[in-house]
């Protein structure tokens, strides 16, 4: 959109958004209505919050956690490995990347990711670090790679899960848009039920939060043609999870 | 799409077309096994399945009765987060926003997930109209939208259709032959649908939790192309059903435990994704513009109604249906409506203001109860189906006959001395046509039955005439109950009043 046009679709969203305000009132107004009471303005009591005590009682041990995510993941379809550090887990990542023959990789821009130094280890590979250069078209580069690298941020036991939060330099397309993932998990970063993730993001509150928050649990699947089970239909059909040893 | 939800045919002649397609009604059958057999696994090893069943309901029940509350907050925390909300009183209202946004935005295409609320808006056909191309990215849903179709299943919206029919939509797309195997299909569409992603100018989806005290939307799915629509294109426009709402991300661990066990029996589907607003100022992707269009559409009319306002409690697992007797013989095509299966049967009336267009869905159930048993929120379905039939009857939209056979009936039954005639009567009218105790002849009012099975003759004594003589032959022995029986009966009704007391609590919202 040129300077003006751009301009004018802006004051058109300002008047869009001043319309929705007033409808806002009215709307919710007629809910209350509905409801046979006043509006409620101030938060209501909510007794039942999040899981059942005996769940939030519910813990695994640093072993089992790791364990639990090994055979849940593996049961999703993915591939999950115990390594017993950093210098192991860039060796595993760059055999898969020369196993599968990928002509480039890419990478969130996280120090423990560098610190891998795939660079070395893949000398005839493209290596890439998301949006070290704002100027570059990054979805195309990730589009074009064959496998992501991310860091976890969080992982959950129960449920096999790899979390990631979006930020400047851990782009969302990194871990969907290659046709192979891999995510480097500390083992301290791994938890026994999806409510312990969960609740941070209520402790972080609004303002914390990024735009985009992550749960992977496998490969991309879907059954819809005539129930046969397919592997990587969008997003990544290889994953591989690496817990690695604090 | 198909303009099904206005066909004038019947849910009858629906189901009598379906039931002639042997393909349709093997798929079907073959479908919800599996999904029903996986959630009752799931549900098992997840152990305790009724207390997180009752915390889904409390957690249900409790926003919906402070809806206008729980929607403020989320519409202000999503202002907060960057995020455009706009509030649609009906279907058309959240059209007309839609079509604006795209029109300013000189969009040539739409790449949507999956969404029952744009089915329910035929929001395709809106933006074909004005010459925007909607794509649905989702596998099954591009293959129902390739057809021309509408989903027949929550879940698996392309059940109805074999591989033979889905190789040669795909085909027709392709421009040339694609061989009938899953893997080579399937990577057609990827690549197909890579170009979609990338050249969309909105990314469209729905939304299956929306959290009041952050303003985020939570997006479960398995495939990736959600993600993909809230990532690539660079204006994002999500459909809401007003009644999405949950308080905070602690309850979202409870529906996403009850969710993806209850629709397809994973752990948690290979997706969940929590969105807040547009990309952060340096973000590489996400889209720079997100709308939320919050829909009611006949939602409100659920609310402060005892016997219908927890059917907003609904997650759309679409458990319901794989359970349910008539919808595993008929699919969901027979439904005529966006939802189908017994949850459809409830949502098309119970969203209408019009009696006048309340249409026989909801006599299209066998009332077994098998539903609201499956249910993750504990759903009372049955119930709600015989209120909706209450409520035709009331409104004088019952059947001639049916209204007049019950008038009779009550006719005979309010009285002793009638029913006995009546009895009589019966006994002599079926005499001839009544062979060894079963009657098979197809005439007249037993036609319905005898045509797929037999009616047992009545009785040559009725048990009415045979009471005086059982009577004296009880009162001789007197009935001195086993001590074990005793204790096992009284043991069960106090555990029933015990139940009673607890769970009576925010049923309908207080």
């Amino acid at each position: 959109m040129s300077g003006m046009a751009d301009e004018a679709y802006r004051e058109w969203l300002a008047g869009l958004d001043a319309e929705s305000r007033r409808r806002q009132q009215a709307f919710l107004d007629a809910l209350a209505a509905k409801l046979g009471r006043p509006r409620v303005t101030e938060p209501p009591p909510h007794p039942f919050r999040g899981a059942p005590d005996f769940w939030k009682e519910y813990e695994l041990s640093p072993e089992e956690r790791i364990e639990r995510f090994i055979a849940n993941f593996r049961a999703s379809g993915g591939h999950a490995f115990r390594v017993s550090g950093l210098a192991e887990a860039a060796r595993f990542i760059a055999d898969k990347a020369l196993e599968l023959g990928v002509p480039a990789v890419i990478r969130q821009d996280e120090p423990v990711l560098a610190g891998l130094g795939l660079e070395s280890l893949l000398p005839g590979v493209e290596v890439r670090v998301w949006n070290e250069d704002p100027a570059e078209d990054w979805i195309a580069r990730a589009a074009g790679a064959g496998m992501g690298v991310v860091l976890a941020d969080f992982a959950v036991a129960h449920t096999a899960s790899i979390v990631t939060l979006s930020a400047r330099g851990k782009g969302r397309s990194v871990s969907l848009l290659p046709p192979a993932l891999a995510a480097v998990i500390p083992a301290g970063r791994l938890f026994t039920r999806l409510g312990e993730v969960l609740s941070r993001f209520d402790e972080t509150g609004r303002e914390g939060l990024p735009a985009g928050v992550h749960f992977i649990s496998g490969p991309s699947r879907s059954a819809d043609i005539e129930n046969d089970l397919t592997i990587g239909v969008h997003g990544p059909g290889i994953v591989y999870a690496l817990i690695v040893d604090a | 799409m198909s303009g099904s939800e206005t066909a004038a045919k019947t849910v009858k002649e629906r189901a009598k077309e379906a039931l002639r397609n042997d393909f349709l009604r093997q798929a079907v059958r073959f479908t919800t096994d599996r999904l029903r057999n996986a959630r009752l696994q799931a549900a098992g090893e997840q152990g305790n399945w009724e207390a997180w069943r009752e915390r889904g309901r409390q957690i249900r029940s409790h926003t919906i009765a402070h809806l206008d509350y729980y929607l403020n907050r989320f519409a202000e925390n999503a202002r907060a987060n960057g995020a455009h909300v706009h509030f649609a009183e009906s279907a058309e209202e959240a059209v007309r926003i839609v079509l604006a946004i795209a029109e300013r935005k000189g969009a040539r295409m739409v790449a949507k997930s999956k969404s029952m609320v744009t089915e329910e808006l035929h929001l395709n056909r809106a933006l074909e109209n004005i010459g925007v191309k909607p794509v649905e990215t989702d596998l099954g849903e591009y293959i129902v939208q390739l057809a021309g179709e509408t989903p027949s299943h929550l879940i698996i919206p392309s059940i109805h259709k074999n591989r033979r029919q889905t190789a040669d939509l795909l085909s027709k797309e392709a421009g040339e032959e694609l061989p009938t195997d899953t893997p080579a299909l399937a990577a057609f569409v990827r690549r197909r649908m890579r170009e979609v992603f990338l050249a969309a100018d909105i990314g469209m989806t729905g939304c299956n939790f929306a959290i009041a005290e952050t303003g985020s939307i939570v997006v479960f799915e398995n495939e990736g192309n959600a993600r993909m629509v809230s990532t690539l294109p660079k204006t994002q426009i999500t459909l809401m059903g007003m009644e999405r709402i949950i308080p905070t991300w602690a309850d979202l661990e409870v529906m996403a435990t009850l969710l993806p066990r209850s629709a397809t029996g994973q752990r948690l589907t290979v997706y969940m994704s929590g969105i807040s607003g547009p990309r952060r100022p340096g973000d590489g992707d996400g889209p720079e513009e997100l709308h939320i269009v919050i829909v009611d559409n006949g939602r409100s009319l659920q609310l402060g109604d005892p016997e219908f306002q927890e059917l907003l409690n609904c997650i759309r697992c679409g458990a319901c249906l794989n359970v349910c007797p008539v919808y595993r013989h008929i699919g969901g095509h027979a439904y005529g409506g966006t939802y189908t299966g017994p949850i459809g049967a409830v949502l098309k009336p119970a969203f209408r203001k019009n009696v006048a267009e309340w249409d026989d869905v909801a006599d299209a159930s066998s009332l077994c109860g098998a539903c609201a048993e499956a249910c993750p929120v504990k759903i009372p379905l049955h119930d709600m189906l015989v209120a909706l039939r209450r409520r035709k009857v009331e409104a004088g939209r019952a059947k001639r006959p049916e209204a007049l056979a019950m008038r009779a009936y009550a006719a005979v039954m309010g009285s002793a001395g009638r029913l006995k005639g009546a009895l009589r009567l019966g006994r002599m009218a079926v005499k001839p046509i009544a062979r060894d105790g079963f009657i098979r002849a197809r005439i007249g009012p037993l036609a319905g039955w005898t045509r797929h099975r037999v009616f047992p003759a009545p009785a040559a004594e009725p048990f009415r005439e045979r009471w005086t003589g059982l009577r004296l032959e009880l009162e001789r022995e007197p009935a001195a109950m086993d001590p074990a029986v005793r204790r096992r009966l009284e043991e069960a009704l106090r555990r029933r009043q015990a139940e009673k007391r607890e769970g009576g609590d925010e049923r309908h919202g207080g």
